[in-house]
């Protein structure tokens, strides 16, 4: 830059530098408000959950179990807080479908527990009774879990958590007469 | 890092406890569950193996309680 004299140059590079730090300035204002309304937006979602599962559990002090609830998401980078129920319940799907070595077959999954062969889908569940011999035919029955309104994808991680820990259990929904049974088998009398 | 317990529910997936499982009482974490299963019928597995849990212990990191499932 040709300055023809000091003061002139002087006063460029300070409406420069000025120019430089309201920018910053303007930035760090813009990122501060940003944060403080997603802290906004998970403040009552993050009490409602505190508020439910110490009325749920009845503790009367928290802080005593070394506990600390909370919202956060294990092996989620912060891009996944952002997803959606059904997003998150689709992500826990696979992640259940590949600890359960189950297969995805259409809108089912397929789990091979021993020489059984299960086909879990929406609601319903099929087994056969010799994985490799299709001509064993098969027997079905529905499932669904006592908390109305599930994601379907929840839905099916569920039966393939249970259905490969405990087989057994297929006959307990195959039953048919409504009643909640557990993981381990035993029928389940609401508290309430 | 932090160890946690979550459970699916009508609003997708809700984490129930974190806790730091280097310090934490483990015994009252098994009783928090108990009385949690008590009141749910959920039943913990560990989302590492897939695995049902009889007791959690400070290898666990990740839960998950599981609801109970009705045919029909």
């Amino acid at each position: 830059m040709h300055c023809k004299s000091g003061g002139k140059c002087m006063a460029h590079v300070n409406l420069f530098l000025i120019a430089f730090l309201a920018l910053i300035v303007w930035r760090l204002v813009f990122a501060s408000l940003q944060r403080s309304r997603l802290a906004r937006a998970i403040a009552p979602q993050q009490q409602r959950h505190d508020n439910l599962f110490e009325e749920v559990l009845h503790i009367s002090d928290p802080g005593s179990v070394a506990v600390i609830a909370g919202n956060r998401f294990e092996n989620s980078s912060d891009s996944s807080c952002s997803l959606g129920p059904n997003d998150r319940a689709k992500a826990y799907l696979r992640r259940v479908v590949a600890i359960t070595n189950a297969t995805q077959m259409g809108d089912g999954y397929v789990l091979d527990v021993g020489t059984t062969r299960f086909q879990v889908r929406d609601r319903y569940v099929r087994r056969l009774r010799y994985a490799a011999d299709l001509k064993c035919g098969y027997e079905e029955t529905c499932f669904y879990s006592i908390h109305e309104g599930m994601p379907k994808a929840e839905e099916i991680a569920t039966a393939l958590l249970q259905l490969r820990n405990n087989p057994a259990l297929f006959d307990k929904w195959a039953v048919q007469n409504g009643q909640a049974i557990k993981a381990d088998g035993q029928v389940f009398s609401h508290a309430h | 890092m932090n160890a946690k317990i979550l459970t699916f529910s009508s609003n997708g997936d809700k984490t129930l406890l974190e806790y730091d499982p280097a310090t934490a009482d483990m015994e009252e974490v098994n009783n928090v569950i108990a009385e949690y299963e008590a009141q749910t019928g959920a039943q913990p597995f560990d989302m590492a193996t897939g695995e049902r849990i009889e007791k959690i212990t400070r290898e666990h990191n990740e839960i998950l309680m599981v609801d109970p499932i009705a045919g029909g």
